[in-house]
Protein backbone atom coordinates (compact mmCIF):
# COMPACT_ATOMS: atom_id res chain seq x y z
CA UNK A 1 0.00 0.00 0.00
CA UNK A 2 2.02 3.19 -0.74
CA UNK A 3 1.54 6.08 1.65
CA UNK A 4 -0.69 7.80 0.02
CA UNK A 5 -3.73 5.65 0.14
CA UNK A 6 -2.75 4.30 3.94
CA UNK A 7 -3.11 8.23 5.26
CA UNK A 8 -6.37 8.25 3.03
CA UNK A 9 -7.39 4.96 5.24
CA UNK A 10 -6.13 6.66 8.28
CA UNK A 11 -8.11 9.73 7.28
CA UNK A 12 -11.36 8.06 7.19
CA UNK A 13 -11.03 6.22 9.85
CA UNK A 14 -10.74 9.38 11.83
CA UNK A 15 -13.99 11.11 10.61
CA UNK A 16 -15.97 8.25 9.31
CA UNK A 17 -18.44 6.69 11.53
CA UNK A 18 -17.60 2.70 11.88
CA UNK A 19 -21.00 1.81 12.40
CA UNK A 20 -22.93 3.85 9.92
CA UNK A 21 -20.00 4.93 7.88
CA UNK A 22 -21.16 8.78 7.73
CA UNK A 23 -19.09 11.69 9.11
CA UNK A 24 -18.45 12.03 13.14
CA UNK A 25 -18.03 14.34 15.48
CA UNK A 26 -15.24 14.10 17.85
CA UNK A 27 -16.84 11.44 19.99
CA UNK A 28 -20.19 10.59 18.78
CA UNK A 29 -21.35 10.14 15.00
CA UNK A 30 -23.97 13.00 14.52
CA UNK A 31 -25.67 10.68 12.32
CA UNK A 32 -26.11 7.68 14.23
CA UNK A 33 -24.87 8.73 17.62
CA UNK A 34 -22.55 5.58 18.11
CA UNK A 35 -19.68 6.38 20.38
CA UNK A 36 -16.44 6.52 18.47
CA UNK A 37 -13.03 4.96 19.40
CA UNK A 38 -10.90 6.75 21.00
CA UNK A 39 -7.77 8.94 19.18
CA UNK A 40 -4.89 10.01 20.53
CA UNK A 41 -5.30 13.50 21.73
CA UNK A 42 -4.56 16.47 24.23
CA UNK A 43 -6.98 17.42 26.50
CA UNK A 44 -7.61 20.91 25.36
CA UNK A 45 -8.87 19.05 21.85
CA UNK A 46 -10.60 16.71 23.54
CA UNK A 47 -13.07 19.18 24.56
CA UNK A 48 -13.03 20.76 21.34
CA UNK A 49 -11.22 24.00 23.04
CA UNK A 50 -8.27 25.70 21.08
CA UNK A 51 -5.10 25.70 23.10
CA UNK A 52 -5.45 28.55 25.09
CA UNK A 53 -5.41 29.36 28.61
CA UNK A 54 -8.56 31.39 29.14
CA UNK A 55 -11.39 28.66 29.61
CA UNK A 56 -14.82 29.13 31.11
CA UNK A 57 -14.83 27.21 34.40
CA UNK A 58 -18.61 27.07 34.30
CA UNK A 59 -18.82 26.12 30.06
CA UNK A 60 -16.38 23.47 30.87
CA UNK A 61 -18.08 21.89 33.78
CA UNK A 62 -21.16 21.85 31.88
CA UNK A 63 -19.42 19.91 28.61
CA UNK A 64 -18.02 17.11 30.95
CA UNK A 65 -21.35 16.71 33.13
CA UNK A 66 -23.21 16.65 29.53
CA UNK A 67 -20.23 14.22 28.15
CA UNK A 68 -19.88 12.11 31.37
CA UNK A 69 -23.39 11.39 30.91
CA UNK A 70 -23.18 10.61 27.42
CA UNK A 71 -20.47 8.05 27.51
CA UNK A 72 -21.47 6.52 31.26
CA UNK A 73 -20.54 2.99 30.90
CA UNK A 74 -23.75 1.64 32.02
CA UNK A 75 -25.34 2.89 28.82
CA UNK A 76 -22.84 0.54 27.06
CA UNK A 77 -24.03 -2.88 28.85
CA UNK A 78 -26.08 -4.00 25.74
CA UNK A 79 -23.74 -2.34 22.93
CA UNK A 80 -20.91 -4.46 21.12
CA UNK A 81 -18.23 -5.13 23.02
CA UNK A 82 -15.97 -2.49 20.87
CA UNK A 83 -18.51 0.40 21.99
CA UNK A 84 -18.47 -0.64 25.41
CA UNK A 85 -14.89 -0.45 25.79
CA UNK A 86 -14.64 2.34 23.53
CA UNK A 87 -17.16 4.42 26.24
CA UNK A 88 -14.91 2.99 29.12
CA UNK A 89 -11.95 4.28 28.08
CA UNK A 90 -13.41 7.51 26.96
CA UNK A 91 -14.77 7.97 29.90
CA UNK A 92 -11.55 7.97 31.82
CA UNK A 93 -9.68 10.73 29.38
CA UNK A 94 -12.48 12.39 29.76
CA UNK A 95 -12.26 12.24 33.65
CA UNK A 96 -8.53 13.22 33.30
CA UNK A 97 -8.92 15.74 30.83
CA UNK A 98 -11.49 17.68 32.82
CA UNK A 99 -9.71 16.88 36.35
CA UNK A 100 -6.10 18.56 34.54
CA UNK A 101 -8.20 21.79 32.44
CA UNK A 102 -10.57 22.32 35.64
CA UNK A 103 -7.30 23.68 37.96
CA UNK A 104 -5.62 27.02 36.93
CA UNK A 105 -2.32 25.81 37.14
CA UNK A 106 -2.37 22.16 36.74
CA UNK A 107 -4.09 23.27 33.10
CA UNK A 108 -0.96 25.75 32.66
CA UNK A 109 1.56 23.65 33.75
CA UNK A 110 -0.26 20.69 31.41
CA UNK A 111 -0.01 23.37 28.42
CA UNK A 112 3.73 23.74 29.12
CA UNK A 113 4.47 20.31 28.67
CA UNK A 114 2.13 20.00 25.31
CA UNK A 115 4.79 22.94 24.65
CA UNK A 116 7.55 20.69 24.71
CA UNK A 117 8.47 22.05 28.38
CA UNK A 118 10.39 19.23 30.15
CA UNK A 119 12.56 20.89 33.47
CA UNK A 120 14.44 18.18 34.52
CA UNK A 121 15.10 16.85 30.83
CA UNK A 122 16.31 20.77 30.16
CA UNK A 123 18.12 21.16 33.43
CA UNK A 124 20.05 17.84 32.33
CA UNK A 125 21.02 19.12 28.92
CA UNK A 126 21.94 22.78 30.53
CA UNK A 127 24.62 21.18 33.10
CA UNK A 128 26.13 18.84 30.22
CA UNK A 129 26.22 22.24 27.95
CA UNK A 130 27.92 23.72 30.67
CA UNK A 131 30.17 21.54 31.56
CA UNK A 132 31.31 20.65 28.08
CA UNK A 133 31.77 24.66 27.35
CA UNK A 134 33.39 25.28 30.43
CA UNK A 135 30.70 28.24 30.97
CA UNK A 136 28.10 28.86 34.29
CA UNK A 137 24.65 27.37 34.09
CA UNK A 138 21.97 29.72 34.52
CA UNK A 139 19.87 28.76 37.22
CA UNK A 140 16.21 28.25 36.51
CA UNK A 141 15.28 29.77 39.73
CA UNK A 142 16.31 33.95 40.71
CA UNK A 143 19.53 33.84 42.64
CA UNK A 144 17.47 36.26 45.41
CA UNK A 145 14.93 33.23 46.12
CA UNK A 146 17.29 30.89 46.30
CA UNK A 147 19.10 32.82 48.79
CA UNK A 148 15.27 33.07 50.92
CA UNK A 149 14.69 30.08 50.26
CA UNK A 150 17.75 28.42 51.99
CA UNK A 151 18.02 30.99 54.84
CA UNK A 152 14.09 30.32 55.49
CA UNK A 153 14.60 26.41 55.46
CA UNK A 154 17.87 27.53 58.38
CA UNK A 155 15.12 29.11 60.49
CA UNK A 156 12.48 26.57 59.77
CA UNK A 157 14.77 23.59 61.17
CA UNK A 158 16.09 25.84 64.14
CA UNK A 159 11.89 26.36 64.89
CA UNK A 160 11.46 22.40 64.57
CA UNK A 161 14.87 21.74 66.80
CA UNK A 162 13.37 24.10 69.62
CA UNK A 163 9.92 22.21 69.39
CA UNK A 164 11.42 19.07 69.74
CA UNK A 165 13.96 19.98 72.80
CA UNK A 166 10.48 22.13 74.28
CA UNK A 167 12.28 25.43 74.10
CA UNK A 168 10.23 28.21 72.75
CA UNK A 169 12.11 30.94 70.93
CA UNK A 170 8.84 33.72 70.48
CA UNK A 171 11.43 36.38 68.65
CA UNK A 172 11.76 33.45 66.05
CA UNK A 173 8.31 32.62 65.94
CA UNK A 174 7.35 36.33 65.31
CA UNK A 175 9.47 36.65 62.48
CA UNK A 176 8.35 33.06 60.60
CA UNK A 177 4.87 34.48 61.07
CA UNK A 178 5.63 37.80 59.45
CA UNK A 179 7.78 35.54 56.86
CA UNK A 180 4.16 33.22 56.13
CA UNK A 181 2.10 36.78 55.75
CA UNK A 182 4.50 38.14 53.48
CA UNK A 183 4.79 35.01 50.98
CA UNK A 184 1.41 34.72 51.40
CA UNK A 185 1.26 38.06 49.82
CA UNK A 186 3.68 37.09 47.12
CA UNK A 187 1.91 33.80 46.81
CA UNK A 188 -1.74 35.57 45.87
CA UNK A 189 0.27 38.08 43.82
CA UNK A 190 1.06 35.21 41.64
CA UNK A 191 -2.63 34.72 40.52
CA UNK A 192 -2.80 38.19 38.84
CA UNK A 193 0.86 37.70 37.10
CA UNK A 194 -0.32 34.19 35.05
CA UNK A 195 -3.62 36.09 34.52
CA UNK A 196 -1.53 38.17 32.66
CA UNK A 197 0.45 35.61 31.29
CA UNK A 198 -2.46 33.62 30.32
CA UNK A 199 -4.25 36.84 28.32
CA UNK A 200 -0.83 37.37 26.04
CA UNK A 201 -0.49 33.84 25.40
CA UNK A 202 -4.32 33.45 23.90
CA UNK A 203 -3.30 36.63 22.00
CA UNK A 204 -0.21 35.06 20.46
CA UNK A 205 -2.16 31.78 19.76
CA UNK A 206 -4.85 34.01 18.16
CA UNK A 207 -2.14 35.43 16.04
CA UNK A 208 -0.74 31.90 15.20
CA UNK A 209 -4.78 31.06 14.23
CA UNK A 210 -5.17 34.07 11.75
CA UNK A 211 -2.06 32.85 9.81
CA UNK A 212 0.33 34.87 11.42
CA UNK A 213 4.29 33.29 12.31
CA UNK A 214 4.62 33.78 16.24
CA UNK A 215 7.19 31.40 17.12
CA UNK A 216 9.39 33.72 18.81
CA UNK A 217 6.63 35.59 21.19
CA UNK A 218 5.03 31.88 21.64
CA UNK A 219 8.22 30.71 23.17
CA UNK A 220 9.02 33.78 24.74
CA UNK A 221 5.44 33.26 26.66
CA UNK A 222 5.86 30.04 26.87
CA UNK A 223 9.07 30.72 29.19
CA UNK A 224 7.57 33.44 31.50
CA UNK A 225 5.17 30.80 32.44
CA UNK A 226 7.93 28.24 33.31
CA UNK A 227 9.63 30.89 35.73
CA UNK A 228 6.10 31.65 37.12
CA UNK A 229 5.47 27.76 38.01
CA UNK A 230 9.22 27.58 39.41
CA UNK A 231 8.68 30.71 41.95
CA UNK A 232 5.10 29.38 42.11
CA UNK A 233 6.53 25.68 43.67
CA UNK A 234 8.74 27.09 45.89
CA UNK A 235 6.51 29.37 47.57
CA UNK A 236 4.00 27.06 47.85
CA UNK A 237 6.36 24.37 49.75
CA UNK A 238 7.37 27.00 51.88
CA UNK A 239 4.03 28.23 52.82
CA UNK A 240 3.22 24.88 53.79
CA UNK A 241 6.50 23.87 55.93
CA UNK A 242 5.54 27.40 57.89
CA UNK A 243 2.43 26.25 58.22
CA UNK A 244 3.60 22.76 59.37
CA UNK A 245 5.72 24.63 62.19
CA UNK A 246 3.60 27.52 62.88
CA UNK A 247 0.50 25.68 63.18
CA UNK A 248 -2.65 26.94 60.61
CA UNK B 1 10.97 4.13 46.99
CA UNK B 2 13.56 1.83 48.33
CA UNK B 3 16.99 3.69 48.51
CA UNK B 4 20.46 2.39 48.10
CA UNK B 5 22.40 1.18 50.95
CA UNK B 6 25.10 4.31 49.83
CA UNK B 7 22.32 6.46 49.53
CA UNK B 8 21.28 5.79 53.02
CA UNK B 9 24.24 5.63 54.41
CA UNK B 10 25.05 9.08 53.39
CA UNK B 11 21.48 10.36 54.47
CA UNK B 12 22.44 9.18 58.15
CA UNK B 13 25.90 9.70 58.43
CA UNK B 14 26.03 12.73 56.04
CA UNK B 15 29.76 14.19 55.66
CA UNK B 16 30.95 17.78 55.57
CA UNK B 17 27.24 19.59 56.69
CA UNK B 18 27.79 22.88 57.75
CA UNK B 19 29.36 26.01 56.49
CA UNK B 20 32.28 27.91 55.65
CA UNK B 21 33.30 31.81 55.27
CA UNK B 22 31.47 32.79 52.35
CA UNK B 23 33.77 36.19 52.40
CA UNK B 24 36.80 34.65 52.40
CA UNK B 25 38.98 35.00 48.72
CA UNK B 26 39.82 31.30 49.35
CA UNK B 27 36.20 30.41 49.67
CA UNK B 28 33.92 29.47 46.25
CA UNK B 29 29.96 29.13 47.41
CA UNK B 30 27.21 27.29 45.11
CA UNK B 31 23.64 27.89 45.63
CA UNK B 32 21.19 25.76 43.64
CA UNK B 33 17.69 24.24 43.74
CA UNK B 34 15.41 22.23 41.68
CA UNK B 35 12.32 23.67 41.27
CA UNK B 36 9.91 20.25 40.32
CA UNK B 37 11.14 19.65 44.00
CA UNK B 38 11.76 22.42 45.62
CA UNK B 39 15.03 21.45 46.80
CA UNK B 40 17.69 23.97 47.82
CA UNK B 41 21.89 22.99 48.36
CA UNK B 42 24.53 24.94 48.96
CA UNK B 43 27.89 24.09 48.61
CA UNK B 44 31.24 25.58 49.71
CA UNK B 45 34.79 24.68 48.95
CA UNK B 46 38.19 25.97 50.34
CA UNK B 47 40.76 26.07 48.07
CA UNK B 48 44.63 26.97 49.02
CA UNK B 49 45.70 29.96 46.68
CA UNK B 50 49.37 27.88 45.91
CA UNK B 51 48.12 24.28 44.53
CA UNK B 52 44.79 25.09 43.74
CA UNK B 53 43.52 22.18 45.69
CA UNK B 54 40.38 21.69 47.21
CA UNK B 55 41.10 21.36 51.07
CA UNK B 56 37.99 21.53 52.57
CA UNK B 57 34.32 21.51 51.62
CA UNK B 58 30.98 22.12 53.37
CA UNK B 59 27.21 21.20 51.97
CA UNK B 60 24.03 21.87 53.43
CA UNK B 61 20.93 20.59 51.38
CA UNK B 62 17.64 21.00 52.47
CA UNK B 63 15.87 18.46 50.31
CA UNK B 64 14.86 14.21 49.39
CA UNK B 65 17.42 12.12 50.75
CA UNK B 66 18.73 11.33 47.25
CA UNK B 67 19.93 14.90 47.25
CA UNK B 68 21.29 14.92 50.59
CA UNK B 69 23.64 11.77 49.53
CA UNK B 70 24.42 13.37 46.16
CA UNK B 71 26.05 16.39 47.90
CA UNK B 72 27.70 14.93 50.72
CA UNK B 73 29.18 12.41 47.92
CA UNK B 74 29.91 15.81 46.04
CA UNK B 75 31.65 16.96 48.87
CA UNK B 76 33.82 13.71 49.76
CA UNK B 77 34.83 13.44 46.03
CA UNK B 78 36.15 17.27 45.79
CA UNK B 79 38.04 17.09 48.92
CA UNK B 80 41.81 16.67 47.65
CA UNK B 81 41.21 17.08 44.24
CA UNK B 82 42.04 20.73 42.04
CA UNK B 83 39.60 23.01 41.01
CA UNK B 84 40.00 21.28 37.33
CA UNK B 85 39.79 18.02 38.34
CA UNK B 86 36.61 18.97 40.56
CA UNK B 87 35.25 20.11 37.10
CA UNK B 88 35.65 16.79 35.45
CA UNK B 89 32.84 15.03 37.69
CA UNK B 90 29.43 14.50 36.06
CA UNK B 91 26.50 13.75 37.51
CA UNK B 92 26.40 10.54 35.86
CA UNK B 93 29.19 9.32 38.61
CA UNK B 94 27.46 10.43 41.42
CA UNK B 95 24.18 8.09 39.77
CA UNK B 96 26.42 5.07 39.20
CA UNK B 97 28.17 5.83 42.77
CA UNK B 98 24.54 5.72 44.96
CA UNK B 99 22.99 3.92 42.21
CA UNK B 100 20.08 6.70 41.92
CA UNK B 101 16.77 5.67 40.45
CA UNK B 102 15.92 7.53 36.61
CA UNK B 103 13.29 9.59 39.28
CA UNK B 104 16.33 11.10 41.35
CA UNK B 105 18.85 12.31 38.59
CA UNK B 106 17.88 15.30 39.03
CA UNK B 107 19.33 15.10 42.54
CA UNK B 108 22.96 14.04 40.88
CA UNK B 109 22.68 16.85 38.05
CA UNK B 110 21.65 19.85 41.24
CA UNK B 111 24.57 18.20 42.55
CA UNK B 112 27.13 18.68 39.75
CA UNK B 113 25.78 22.16 39.22
CA UNK B 114 26.32 22.57 42.53
CA UNK B 115 30.36 22.14 41.92
CA UNK B 116 30.39 24.24 39.23
CA UNK B 117 28.66 27.18 40.86
CA UNK B 118 31.22 26.94 43.88
CA UNK B 119 34.07 26.60 41.55
CA UNK B 120 32.40 29.41 39.54
CA UNK B 121 32.20 31.55 42.32
CA UNK B 122 35.46 30.83 43.43
CA UNK B 123 37.12 31.97 39.64
CA UNK B 124 34.94 35.13 39.97
CA UNK B 125 36.70 36.03 43.31
CA UNK B 126 40.34 35.15 42.06
CA UNK B 127 39.67 37.29 38.88
CA UNK B 128 38.67 40.12 40.85
CA UNK B 129 41.51 40.47 43.34
CA UNK B 130 43.81 40.26 40.28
Amino acid sequence: MSTDTKSAEKAKLAHECWSCGAMRAAHFCESCGRVQPPVPTDYFSFFGLPRKLNIDPKQLEREFYAMSRKLHPDLFVRAVDQEQSWSLEKSSQLNDAYRTLKDPVTRTEYLLKLEGVNLEEQSKTATETARAAGTQKKQMVPPDLLEEVFELNMQLEEARMNKKMGEDDPSLKTELADTRRRLDGKFNALAAELQRDWDEWDAVIARAESGEIVDTERTAVRDKMVDLVNRRSYIRNLVRDLNEVLGN
Amino acid sequence: MAYSDKVLDHYTNPRNVGSLDKASAEVGTGLVGAPECGDVMKLQIKVNPETKIIEDAKFKTFGCGSAIASSSLATEWVKGKTVDEALEIKNTDIVKELSLPPVKIHCSVLAEDAIRAAIGDWKKKQQDEA
